[in-house]
């Protein structure tokens, strides 16, 4: 609610109905049938007197039908309500789509910087990061260039080393020593400089380990890692020529033979024939805990049916730890952190020579220092289509081509409902000319004095719209503030050729009122304010209520508006803030389509359908002035 | 920095006897110089120009407090404000006093040690950006840049090859090393550049050990980039002065 008054929020419907089903549609459609012929358009004609005493039946009616008043700051509606704006509505469903009712897919990565498209194969398997050339600056973000060196020193023409250099920080790939051949496919140098996985080494390490769990194949059935280890180092001339020359792992190295390893570790002690009850059961199936169980239940009772003095001959396998390089372990270097603290306190690093979290959040964890920075390939966005919830019609889809900003489908919710604007009407309603008046401060309304909007509905859509608006006459919440829509039933315009009115006169699509130019000037019940094309403006009469606990400091608060808000607000936050729940109901005649459902409750013979929309909005008028 | 200017004939004449208005700083230009006619020399200490330094429009230049020494082949760019217009308390209210709100309130708060005489220095090669601020008794070593919008307080030293991102505020006689990038907003983080060749990246270390490939031939020293950078920029000195010189009707006598 941080927009600036006055505002309006619609409310989508799918806060009520959080499951969604066919049975959601029927209802939000039957409910406008409901609701607004109850009570909203007499009552909004109440005088003020009557208006009190019925008000409590009401809402008591409104209460046990399920259909209640929209209150803007139950907790639930803060995720109901959108600017109308970032709707969507979905045509199988006539229902307002939200963000938080439609399914997201994507339609094309792309990189944001060159913007070339990644298929999503490639995705899948290099990353989400661009594949080419662009990078940013491992120090401060900024994307990297990629600039020769040779030529700038003015010797020699376009070849020779290349380097990234970041134009704001500074950072070449000099800083890390770095330089590159070729200046295409950066991404591919690199990764083949800093590849610790290459190609060679992953086959020697897996061959490494793979040899090395064939030597241990017998030794698989080891029941514990002491006997295992003891058993190790019976053997231990054959894995110790491997140990020493093994080189230092890097992390992906060492990450994917430790998967392997620990995959072979998982093949071996789960199909183990010792195990009854595991034979097919693979750790990743549930019954790994059945296995889990019978190990305990098994382990526990035998030793303490028999004294433990013989050793049940099912003991399972236990999975082992990876114990040397090529299986992955890395020990620690023997004072590495003294090293490593050394070079912190050294005058050639110090704080500034240190990586900060957010460097190093997208680097290899072993990146500590500014010097092991590597440059990072750009992240790769999204094009997105969406899709409603229920009914998975597609919503929006774009082009899927990086370089296109259009859309193939887009159906938003302004070109189906009608946009709401809302402005204060000027302060002296007997003037003739009310944009000069000045306007009522919307950021400190007085309370109990009658302060009248002008609501604005536009329609986008190609057909006449008739329209029915009720708001509860006392809004919800501590704060009751009356309002009263002066005329609730009115008819907005088709948004027809702008060419057609001038060319039809004014008489085609102002049928309304003849009397429109004398409307204005004093707000008058029943009758629209102002009306055009395909706009009808109405006059809401809202007489802001008081705050509580206003009345007890009302004698201070000599018109010292902010010690006294942040006084109320500190009590409950935003109370005095003047939202006001309308709830609309729009119902057109729209061309028959192919298939129309359930909807036709007053087909015409000339294949028009009554269609019918009903959603609540929210008015965000201003804020309440603590006391008079 | 919405200033009311005082017709430009302010810097013409720089032994200027004008009674009305600032006082003109006595201007010491090179002949190679190329300072551009709306620039703003005001102040009662002398302000010294070296050979090959172009002056951008609107540039203002402050002598009250101390001289002002700009070295050979600089570039001060426009708007950019080098030493501090005079408070209002110790001077007569001037129609071209900066509405920087920056310079003003430094300036009544060291308003007692108004009498020292702080000398403003810029050596040669540096880089001065647009709208950026330089208080008086600064020291901007040899080609160190400074970017738009930076603010360099008073006594602050920046270091050779050195670079004040924009935005960045060094505080007062805050040192910054040589070859240093302070980068980032308010005070900024600080960034050593590279120098000298550098060790390769462990990971690139790492790497061709495990497969034991060769170590890539080592990259160049850092300072190529730097050398580079400074070609350039006397590249865009020539032009400018090129293109300064038709507005700025002749240079310095």
């Amino acid at each position: 609610m941080s927009r600036p008054f006055p505002y309006t929020y619609i409310s989508c419907p799918c806060a009520d109905t959080p499951v969604p089903d066919p049975a959601r549609k029927r209802r939000s459609r039957e409910s406008p049938q409901k609701s607004p012929q109850k009570p909203p358009p007499e009552r909004a004609n109440l005088s003020a007197e009557d208006r009190k005493e019925p008000t409590d039946s009401e809402q008591h009616e409104e209460d046990e039908e399920e259909e209640q008043t929209f209150d803007p700051r139950s907790p639930r509606s803060n995720f109901s309500l959108y600017p109308p704006e970032q709707l969507l509505y979905c045509e199988e469903c006539h229902q307002i789509k939200c963000p938080r009712c439609i399914t997201e897919e994507i339609v094309s990565w792309f990189c944001p910087s060159c913007l070339f498209e990644t298929p999503s194969s490639m995705v899948r398997s290099d990353g989400n990061r661009c594949g080419r050339n662009c990078f940013n600056c491992p120090v401060c973000t900024a994307p990297l260039a990629v600039s020769t060196i040779e030529n700038a020193t003015g010797n020699g023409a376009q070849q020779g080393p290349w380097v990234l250099s970041c134009g704001y920080c500074l950072w070449t790939t000099l800083d890390i020593g770095i330089k590159f051949d070729k200046p295409t496919n950066i991404r591919s140098q690199l990764q083949k400089m800093t590849d610790s996985t290459a190609q060679p080494t992953l086959d020697r390490s897996r061959q490494a380990s793979r040899t090395f769990g064939d030597l241990k194949s017998p030794l698989s059935t080891f029941a514990s890692i002491d006997e295992q280890s003891a058993a190790r180092e019976q053997d231990g001339e054959q894995s110790a020529s491997q140990e020493p020359e093994a080189p230092p792992m890097g992390t992906d190295a060492r990450f994917a033979a430790l998967k392997s390893f620990y995959r072979a570790q998982i093949a071996e002690t789960s199909a183990s024939p010792n195990d009854p009850l595991s034979t097919d059961f693979g750790f990743s199936s549930p019954g790994a805990l059945n296995r889990l169980m019978s190990l305990y239940a098994s382990s526990s009772r035998l030793s303490g049916l028999y004294g433990g003095s013989k050793k049940p001959k099912s003991k399972p396998p236990v999975m082992r730890e990876a114990i040397t390089a090529s299986e992955g372990l890395q020990l620690a270097p023997e004072n590495g952190d003294e090293d490593l603290i050394k070079r912190i306190t050294s005058p050639s690093c110090g704080w500034d020579g240190m990586a900060s979290t957010a460097q190093r959040a997208a680097q290899s964890p072993d990146a500590r220092f500014t010097d092991d920075l590597l440059p990072l390939p750009v992240l790769l966005r999204t094009k997105r289509a969406k899709r409603c919830k229920s009914c998975k019609h597609i919503l929006v889809k774009p082009e899927t081509k990086p370089q296109s900003t259009r859309f193939r489908i887009r159906l938003i919710a302004l070109s189906y409902i009608p946009l709401p604007t809302l402005r204060p009407l000027a302060l002296s309603t007997s003037s003739t000319l009310p944009t000069i008046a000045p306007t009522p401060d919307l950021n400190s309304l007085p309370p109990l004095r009658p302060v009248h909007v002008l609501l604005t509905l536009k329609n986008h859509m190609f057909d006449p719209v008739r329209i029915t608006l009720a708001t509860p006459p006392v809004t919800p919440g501590n704060v009751a503030t009356k309002v009263t829509v002066l005329s609730p039933q009115f008819e907005i315009g088709a948004n027809s050729d702008v060419w057609d009115e001038a060319l039809q006169g004014a008489s085609a699509p102002l049928k309304g009122d003849a009397t429109m130019s004398g409307m204005r000037g004093v707000p008058e019940a029943g009758k629209v304010w102002d009306k055009g094309r395909n706009w009808t403006t109405v006059v809401l009469e809202v007489v802001p209520g008081t705050l509580p606990g206003s009345s007890a400091e009302g004698g201070d608060g000599n018109g010292e508006g902010d010690e006294g808000i942040l006084a109320v607000a500190g009590q409950n936050a935003d109370e005095d803030v003047l939202e006001i729940p309308v709830f609309v109901r729009m119902d057109w005649d729209a061309d028959a389509q192919l298939e129309q459902g359930n909807i036709g409750k007053g087909s015409k013979p000339d294949d028009k359908v009554t269609r019918e929309l009903a959603y609540w909005m929210v008015l965000g008028v201003g804020r309440i002035q603590p006391s008079l | 920095m919405a200033t009311l200017k005082p017709p430009t004939n302010t810097h013409r004449s720089s032994s200027s006897s004008h009674s009305s208005g600032p006082p003109k700083a006595p201007l010491k230009a090179d002949a190679t110089a190329t300072i551009a006619d709306t620039v703003v020399f005001q102040g009662t200490y002398p302000v010294t120009i070296g050979a090959g330094t172009v002056v951008h429009p609107r540039a203002r230049f402050y002598a009250y407090e101390g001289p002002i020494y700009i070295g050979d082949s600089c570039i001060i760019c426009e708007k950019a404000v080098i030493g501090a217009a005079p408070s209002p308390s110790s001077r007569s209210p001037s129609p071209s006093r900066t509405a920087d709100p920056n310079i003003t309130s430094s300036e009544s708060g060291t308003g007692t040690d108004l009498k020292k005489e702080a000398a403003t220095r810029i050596s040669y090669f540096v880089t001065v950006g647009p709208l950026s601020t330089i208080e008086p008794g600064a020291h901007v070593h040899s080609s160190a840049s400074i970017e738009a919008l930076a603010i360099i307080r008073r006594g602050a030293d920046i270091g050779s090859h050195s670079k004040v991102c924009s935005g960045v505020e060094i505080a007062a006689s805050g040192p910054v090393g040589e070859w240093v990038v302070v980068w980032g907003s308010g005070p900024g983080q600080r960034r050593k550049r590279a120098r000298g060749a550098k060790a390769m990246s462990p990971a690139v270390v790492g790497a061709a050990q495990i497969s034991q490939a060769p170590l890539p031939a080592p990259a160049p020293e850092g300072r190529v980039i730097e050398d580079a950078r400074l070609m350039v920029l006397q590249k865009e000195r020539e032009v400018l002065g090129r293109m300064l010189v038709p507005a700025a009707g002749g240079k310095k006598k």
